[in-house]
């Protein structure tokens, strides 16, 4: 245990006098945390996304008349189907099914949801919404129709707040609908949407909330995909590691006290980033839990797993490093680390798909609440590990300890 | 009453492909004492050593060590040998000192890595880091780093090549210290000098195979009581018919001629004479006993250094 604890101290200290891997390892990641959250801090960061919505229609209607609580929701289902093209649709919808009796248990649901960042907004069409437009159709008085749709929102967080704008200009386009039909257009007389803020753990969480995750994720990458083969392989042609081979110290030894290095270092680099965003520019996303420390965890053995493989498929240390570049560009930008994965092109989605740095940063960032989760839990925690296993058995396979060996 | 064997090596083969890298190889090292394998580039010697030190594995043969017959070397062995790697390196962002504790790290029961630094002399700069060392002082450090767990048995491949005369003799005197304290050492070299100086046993090699042991002094016995005068000539140069019906005339590169003489008197006025004659100046002209170097060359035909 002595040599795997001194070998993880080892590795730590050296990583920390070369220049090139502190730059790597720490200045590269602060520096491109700084960059976006300064250029980027004050845009929402979804613009291109595909909103979380659930849409409670609590109006029954009135008997042979129009049900108008139907068709504020017929308007929000139809922006919930994929665009000719295949252009992503506006919303993603969530409405009672057909075994949801109670709608209004269903409506507090929704609001949990909204509460913890799985939803971006709830609608709420209140009972006696059509009722209360048809009774102020008769009375035909006033300047404002007494009827009002509820939205939930979750205060400060900029995908809530882009998702309210956009569901005011659906609910202005059905009211204009609506009157008309009535035979009451009047560009004055709108039906009222009360916006109703919900309680939120997160807020104040902003675009740098969304790229934090983003970022310590792409350290991890970084760190796993460069550095473990860099050591690997120059240590095998410059025999640093022969020298161990001729001491009791034998490979799972050395792996262990590799990999507790490698996490240490990962740590470390955790803990810069995280103390920048957080009082540099003012984050407010709670890593610290633990479904988003499983994440973090799982990253860096998925990363560090990954770094074996490519030690693992590469001769000497410059093929290494050319590897890891070929599949660093795909992997960092067709994950989702710096933006949402809803505007990759279609023709890419394979590789998103395949990619264990999708699930990290989708899963990641959904566990903490500053994105809807685009996969079950299930899948962001099974797709890395089964990674993990792949990565293992090439690895143990074909990675050569020694030159000639 | 012959001394006690540490190591035995039985019949050791080693084969890449077509290549018999070591090729039916037996040996036995004595306790306390320096064994060196003697031979030139290529020849087998660092096969041979990695297959004892655990790096390799022999395709046949068997290794007695401590008195235990081994298919491979185990930890428990490992415990108990140092070794010298010839081209082994160690982390250059590491400091010296940070260099024996890890690797003392490894072991059950290491020495002290400062009792190390002054054993090897390189307490000044036990906090610089590996990469500043010079070429003498990193192989000082990975002496320090062979001999960390205090072994019974220390393999030292080709320790002094590439260092300069004065790094090699401050090696040369680490290993005189060891053999002192009862260490048994395994060398490789293909410096015949420094297995003259060091060795109680060398074992020459050539292409894989074992072709002499002994002591230094039994091996050069069996050229006999010949003496040897080495010249430099010109490379055309005729020398006379006389030497060659005495003498065993051998050229070398750079117009090297080594003359070996039962009668050292009489061939060395034949020479003269010749030289007078001819006008081809003796240059560099030396009378010595017969060493290591001959006996190879009496072996292969070949140099050591070629």
């Amino acid at each position: 245990m002595r040599g795997i604890f001194h070998l993880a101290r080892a590795y730590l200290v050296i990583a920390l006098r070369e220049r090139l891997t502190l730059f790597w390892f720490l200045v590269f990641p602060l520096f491109l945390l700084a960059l976006l959250a300064a250029i980027f801090g004050n845009v929402g960061q979804t613009t291109s996304l595909t909103f979380d919505i659930a849409v409670v229609n609590l109006d029954q209607g009135r008997a042979g008349r129009v049900d108008f609580g139907a068709l504020v929701a017929g308007a929000f289902r139809e922006l919930s189907q994929p665009g000719a093209s295949g252009k992503e649709p506006l919303f993603k919808l969530h409405e009672p099914g057909s075994g949801d009796v109670d709608t209004a248990a269903y409506l507090a649901s929704e609001i949990e949801a909204l509460k913890v960042g799985k939803r971006d907004a709830v609608v709420e069409i209140p009972a006696g919404f059509s009722d209360a437009l048809l009774k102020a159709a008769e009375a035909s008085t006033g300047s404002a129709l007494p009827a009002e749709i509820g939205v939930h929102t979750s205060g400060g967080r900029t995908s809530s707040d882009m998702a309210l704008g956009i569901i005011e200009q659906v609910l202005v386009r059905v009211d204009r609908h609506i009157l008309t039909q009535l035979g009451l257009f009047d560009g004055a007389r709108v039906v009222v949407v009360g916006r109703q803020e919900v309680g939120s753990e997160n807020r104040t969480l902003g675009y740098v909330d969304f790229l934090l995750p983003g970022v310590v994720i792409m350290g991890f990458f970084v760190a796993g995909l460069f550095s473990v083969p860099g050591t690997i392989l120059l240590g095998r042609e410059d025999r640093i590691l022969r020298a161990y081979w001729v001491t009791p110290l034998d490979v799972p030894r050395f792996l262990a006290g590799f990999s507790l290095g490698h996490l240490g270092l990962c740590t470390l680099q955790f803990a810069c980033v995280w103390l920048l965003g957080r009082f540099a520019f003012g984050a407010h996303v709670n890593l610290f839990q633990p479904l988003p420390m499983l994440y973090l965890v799982l990253s860096v053995v998925t990363f560090l797993a990954l770094g074996f493989l490519v030690a693992a498929l590469a001769r000497t240390a410059n093929a290494g490093m050319a590897i890891a570049n070929i599949v660093n560009m795909p992997m960092m930008f067709l994950g989702g680390l710096f933006y949402p994965t809803g505007s990759v092109p279609p023709a890419l989605r394979v590789i998103m798909m395949a990619n264990p740095v999708t699930y990290l940063a989708d899963g990641l960032r959904a566990s903490v609440g500053v994105s809807p989760a685009l996969f079950p839990v299930a899948a962001s925690l099974g797709v890395p590990c089964a990674w993990i296993v792949g990565c293992a058995i090439v690895a143990s396979l074909r990675l050569k300890w020694d030159v000639g060996r | 009453m012959e001394p006690a064997v540490l190591m035995r090596v039985s019949n050791l083969v080693k084969h890449y492909g077509d290549v018999h890298a070591v090729d039916d190889v037996s040996f036995s090292v004595p306790k306390a004492e320096v064994f060196t394998l003697l031979g030139p580039n290529g020849a087998g010697k660092t096969t041979t050593l990695e297959i004892l030190e655990g790096i390799r594995e022999a395709d046949s043969g068997s290794i007695e060590i401590f008195g235990q017959q081994l298919r491979h070397i185990d930890r428990a062995t490992k415990e108990r040998i140092g070794v010298l790697l010839q081209e082994g390196n160690f982390e250059p962002y590491l400091k010296v000192r940070e260099v024996l504790r890890l690797f003392a790290s490894f072991f059950r029961s290491p020495r002290s890595p400062d009792e190390m630094l002054r054993a090897i002399s390189l307490e000044e700069k036990a906090n610089a880091l590996v990469k500043t060392l010079s070429g003498g002082q990193k192989q000082r450090l990975a002496i320090g780093v062979a001999l960390i767990n205090d072994p019974e048995l220390v393999f030292l491949d080709e320790p002094t090549t590439g260092l300069d005369p004065q790094a090699r003799r401050n090696i040369w005197s680490i290993v005189s210290g060891l053999t002192a304290s009862g260490k048994t050492i395994i060398l490789t070299t293909h410096y015949m000098e420094e297995a003259e100086t060091l060795s109680q046993r060398v074992c020459i090699m050539d292409h894989g195979k074992v072709i002499a042991q002994g002591s230094p002094r039994e091996l050069t016995a069996r050229l006999g009581q010949e003496t040897i005068i080495d010249f430099v000539a010109a490379e055309d140069s005729v020398l006379p018919e006389a030497l060659s019906s005495c003498c065993k005339i051998v050229r070398g590169e750079g117009g090297l001629v080594s003359v070996k003489t039962n009668d050292l008197v009489a061939t060395l006025g034949r020479l003269l004479d010749w030289s007078r004659a001819s006008g081809v100046p003796l240059a560099e002209m030396a009378v010595r006993q017969p060493n290591l170097e001959d006996v190879f060359l009496s072996l292969t035909g070949r140099r050591l250094r070629t």
